[in-house]
């Protein structure tokens, strides 16, 4: 390419850069190039924070955590291979004081501990922090400020735990192994190792975690003694992953899969702006060609003016992606402490790479237009656009690539491009049958509103596009705010319909008789009661866990730890076969499990393959028979395992139960004795879980609603880019009504009518797809009626058509300054 | 006394970097209802300012123009729902078959008997075998053919024609030109055409010649009627 060619292409851009179809082009580039380098280097910030975290919150080199303590053999064969090696114990408890009542994570340690770094304490919630290199005294209790207040207890004074009586000593304000929590928000308390003996918790409650130093080989070392001997163990050490890693890779995966919904919308008003864009470069081609140049040539110009566009634009991206990032980073500290802001350039130049690749493959549709630019098209203009189907499958292309990019799930995939495209279909349907039927019915009739319909109709395709661009953005936030509060409140009420107000998550066979005692002696009524068995899956099919698949995914995250186990002779009440088919009544083979459909799709399982499950230091081997799903009816308690009865007779393991029981207002205190007692037997009361919900649903809008502010900008350019693509057509009717005499009022009128009509069909759809996701979501998630408040859609509906008209009419504004004049100059 | 546009002491004059232009001074001139008129000149003398003057779609520099109904002076505005437009270029709305871009203007007033009076004007000008064609499947004389339907189908007092023959052949300039005539003078519609075509301008029973005078255009003259 000679340099008169680049010079020229610098002329040229010079002077279209001021365009309103390369205005709009460049603002939609610029937001999605914003969107994920924001989102890469939030990511990467996360990324880089939990691996300091891993390497200063670890507490220790190697940590090997199981749910039983490891014997003499196997802690001598640790020593032999690492340096030191200290044990904690962990306990999830219930510590009562006055009436009060909170749950907590008791940690028990003894000498030795911490083995690296230091403990924080305090003499009281605000005092001075003073570093300790030891834990509590026997018959001492350290508790974090959290439980001080909500047990409201001082230190000083003394509290009761499984009837032993500990002085609350010091204000525990941070433990170097704190990372081994994770996101666990539970409050915490320490006490000695020689006490927790004394209170006597049931073995399979207690949680061991051995602390060990060692170097690089020592750490491999370990690493593949776990593997061959504690293979149910967990085992983290600072070369590996944070245990969280997995979880935001997850999140980023996550949101970068509902950014197809971000592409969709920039690919609709790119198809839109290409229109224009098109014809603008194939009728200057065809000049070009008329003065002697070559085609090569044409293309080459228009490359390079797309280069420069892009490149002219990078500087400012780069300035609001910092911005946005910036902003992403603090909101992130409310979750990471201490994360900052460390802009990573080698990353941002891979993702403006990336992005510059998904723009040309949406821009290739103009530059292959030009091939068939002719000298004739200036004598004989094209009647038809000939590109619009390769500027469709480009964005096809586009947006499976970014499916393939961000999938780590399949279901998960599945069911978000799955409703993004059911909710594509029906505006598409809704659009097409509510102009259809309009026309018809009104094609008997005259007046403003039947031409109306008229001309929507007879211009449906662009007319689809403006009406999908307003209607998905709609969805979305109709989706979020509203389908998600009504959720939360349809599923309190169902919750309490159908599993009383307190759900029982563990509870070992003693505890369950006595609950089951003080029911029937205090008349609470016990509406389930289901038993289970802790299991760790080790192996799918021969092939250990952690090789077995390399994407994150939920859940093989989940089945990374202890799972619940789940007998049954018959097919429980709330559950469906969907796959295989459920053992005989009675069967003696035992080694069969069923599977929740879930975990099947998202592993890639079949009908007879093999889970090995370690369970209680035995590894047993089950087939896959069926894969079941939740259905309605029978109660909230399902398992994602399930194997028949006979299976309990080989298997030599704590059993533990999950029931739900109803209590009265008055039947609240008695839990306190039960938890005395039994301090843990984890129990959770309805209104903390929709606690719970809550704040879930208050992080969620959280996010959804800056995405929702992204996916409302491009909804708003589509709108522009609609309009000014059929600016001219607009102009050029409004001349013509006007050349049958009538004035600009009419002309405003019949722009109000339309954009009435555009906005109550995206509305229309927006609600249907809202109200079909959310029956879609209750039935096949939760199997409940969905009964959505109708003033709520009304009042959306009328807000929709407010904003939509007021938005398009402001946005028609130009198309209405026209005259009869404009028509007689066109002669 | 019949009913007329009258343009009494029109001037009009625009401003182009920091020079004014006149294009008429002092115009006194009436049309009348059911009668035609030509206005030809060269290209820059205002043919196309004089109609929208007339029309009522610009207001002059100086003087009035109003319409004259039994006797009775009215503002053109009042006139503007009575008055048809036929360009050079057809303009027909593309995505509209033949049939419904002349019913356009009824069905926009809420006629309904919209599409028959259509149909019957298609009938007319002799396209009623292309009733259910786009403009894009019309050839240039049929789509005139359609553009007069649709001024002529409101039954406006006054057409007002844009070089309405300037895109068609001798052949069809001229069937277009008979049908113009003959279907303003069955509607008693006044008929004011913008022309170079001299053929054309001669079938106007008055022509407003416009001269040009170093640039600008000075004289008008009426010309005894023609046809």
């Amino acid at each position: 390419m000679n340099s008169a060619n680049i010079k020229l292409a610098v002329h040229f851009f010079q002077q279209e850069k001021t365009l309103a179809h390369q205005k709009y082009l460049r603002f939609i580039q610029g937001l999605l190039m914003v969107f994920i380098i924001a989102l890469s280097q939030s990511s990467d910030t996360v990324q880089s924070y939990l691996h300091e975290n891993l390497q200063n919150l670890l507490g220790a080199d190697v940590v090997i955590t199981q749910q039983e303590s490891l014997n003499n053999n196997q802690l001598q064969e640790i020593e032999n291979i690492a340096r030191a090696l200290v044990v904690t114990q962990q306990v999830s408890s219930t510590l009562t004081h006055n009436g009060l009542w909170q749950r907590a994570q008791i940690k028990a340690v003894g000498d030795g501990y911490p083995l690296q770094g230091q403990l924080s304490i305090a003499d009281s919630p605000q005092g001075d922090v003073q570093g300790v290199y030891s834990g509590p005294n026997i018959g001492e209790i350290w508790l974090d400020a959290r439980l001080l207040v909500g047990l409201s207890v001082n230190v000083g004074e003394y509290l009761t735990l499984a009837e032993q009586s500990f002085l609350v000593a010091k204000v525990l304000v941070h433990e170097p192994d704190r990372l081994m929590e994770g996101h666990n928000v539970d409050m915490r308390a320490m006490i000695n190792a020689a006490d927790i003996t004394k209170l006597g918790f049931p073995a399979e409650q207690v949680q061991y975690r051995y602390l060990i130093t060692a170097n690089k080989q020592q750490s491999t070392a370990l690493i593949q003694w776990q593997k061959d001997n504690l293979p149910g163990a967990q085992l983290h050490h600072k070369q590996g992953a944070h245990p969280l890693a997995l979880f935001w890779k997850r999140t980023e995966n996550f949101i970068g899969l509902t950014s197809i919904i971000l592409f969709f919308m920039a690919a609709i008003a790119l198809e839109q702006l290409s229109q224009t864009q098109i014809h603008k470069e194939q009728y200057f081609s065809a000049i070009c060609l008329s003065l002697g140049s070559s085609l090569k040539s044409c293309i080459q110009l228009s490359v390079v003016k797309w280069c420069l566009s892009f490149a002219t634009l990078l500087p400012a991206v780069l300035v609001v992606s910092a911005l946005f990032y910036g902003a992403v980073v603090i909101w992130l500290q409310a979750t990471f402490v201490e994360i900052t802001w460390q802009w990573n350039t080698w990353l941002a130049i891979k993702s403006v790479a990336a992005i510059a690749i998904i723009l040309m493959i949406m821009q290739l549709p103009v530059w292959l237009s030009l091939k068939s630019s002719t000298v004739a098209q200036l004598v004989n203009p094209p009647k038809t656009d000939s590109n619009l189907l390769l500027t469709k499958i480009s964005s096809v292309v586009v947006l499976c690539a970014i499916a393939f990019a961000y999938s780590d799930n399949g279901l998960l995939t599945a069911m978000v491009v799955s409703s993004i495209a059911v909710s594509i279909c029906l505006m598409i349907i809704i659009s097409w049958l509510s102009l259809t039927i309009g026309e018809k019915v009104s094609q008997r009739f005259s007046g403003l509103v039947p031409f109306t319909l008229f001309m929507m109709k007879q211009r449906l395709l662009a007319k689809s596009t403006q009406i999908l661009g307003i209607g998905l953005c709609t969805f979305l936030l109709l989706f979020t705010l509203m389908l998600l509060k009504d959720l939360g409140n349809t599923m309190s009420a169902y919750q309490r319909q159908h599993d009383g107000n307190l759900l029982i998550s563990q509870a070992t066979q003693t505890q369950m008789l006595d609950i089951e005692q003080l029911a029937s002696t205090e008349n609470i009524e016990v509406r389930q009661v289901k038993p289970y068995l802790r299991a760790k899956l080790i192996k799918i099919n021969d092939t250990p866990l952690d090789e077995f698949s390399q994407k994150p995914s939920d859940s093989l995250s989940t089945l990374g730890r202890a799972i619940r186990l789940h007998w049954s002779q018959d097919i429980p009440a709330n559950n469906r076969i969907v796959e295989g088919s459920w053992w005989a009544e009675n069967t003696e083979n035992w080694q069969q499990i069923s599977v929740e459909q879930e975990i099947m799709t998202d592993l890639g399982l079949n009908i007879g393959d093999r889970f090995t499950l370690f369970i209680n230091q035995q590894a047993i081997d089950f087939t896959i028979v069926a894969s079941h799903v939740y259905r309605s009816g029978g109660g909230s308690i399902t398992f994602w395992l399930q194997m028949p009865t006979a299976a309990i007779d080989h298997i030599h393991a704590p059993i533990f139960n999950m029931a739900s029981i109803e209590l009265s207002q008055t039947q609240w205190p008695l839990l306190n004795q039960l938890w005395q007692k039994h301090p843990t037997l984890r129990m959770v009361s309805l209104k903390e879980m929709t606690e719970r919900f809550d704040r879930i649903l208050a992080m969620v809008t959280q996010v959804i609603s800056g995405f929702s502010l992204l996916i409302i900008i491009l909804a708003s350019v589509v709108i522009l880019a609609s309009v000014q693509t059929l600016e001219d057509k607009e102009k050029k009717k409004n001349s013509i009504i006007m050349s049958f005499g009538f004035n600009k009022p009419t002309c405003l009128k019949l722009n109000i009518i339309e954009w009435l009509f555009t906005a109550a069909i995206a509305a229309l759809g927006a609600i249907s797809g809202t109200y079909l996701a959310g029956m879609m979501i209750y039935q096949s998630q939760f199997s409940i009626a969905y009964q959505p408040n109708f003033w709520w859609l009304l009042a959306t509906l009328t807000l929709i058509l407010a904003l939509v008209t007021s938005f398009g009419i402001y946005a028609s504004r130009k198309s209405l300054k026209t005259s009869i004049r404009q028509l007689l100059a066109e002669n | 006394m019949s009913n007329h546009i009258a343009l009494e002491n029109v001037s009009q004059s625009f401003s182009a970097e920091e020079t004014k232009v006149e294009l008429f001074n002092n115009l006194n001139l009436t049309i009348n209802q059911g009668q035609s008129y030509a206005i030809t000149g060269p290209s820059g003398t205002g043919k196309s300012s004089l109609l929208m003057l007339m029309s009522g779609l610009e207001n002059p520099s100086s003087g009035s123009c109003t319409y004259v109904e039994n006797g009775q002076k009215k503002s053109l505005t009042l006139l503007r729902e009575n008055i048809g437009f036929i360009f050079q270029q057809f303009h027909l709305l593309p995505e509209l078959t033949a049939l419904n871009n002349v019913a356009l203007p009824l069905k926009l007033r809420g006629d309904k008997q919209a599409l028959t009076k259509a149909k019957t004007w298609l009938d007319k000008v002799g396209l009623s075998h292309r009733l259910a064609h786009k403009p894009l499947q019309l050839s240039g004389g049929e789509q005139q053919r359609v553009a007069i339907a649709r001024a002529l189908v409101f039954e406006p007092k006054f057409i007002f024609a844009d070089e309405p023959t300037g895109n068609l052949d001798q052949h069809n300039a001229t069937e277009i030109a008979d049908l113009l005539f003959a279907c303003c003078q069955e509607n008693n519609a006044g008929l004011i055409l913008v022309t170079h075509s001299h053929a054309l301008a001669n079938r106007a029973e008055h022509i407003f010649s416009l001269a040009d005078g170093h640039g600008i255009a000075t004289a008008i003259e009426q010309l005894e009627a023609v046809s």
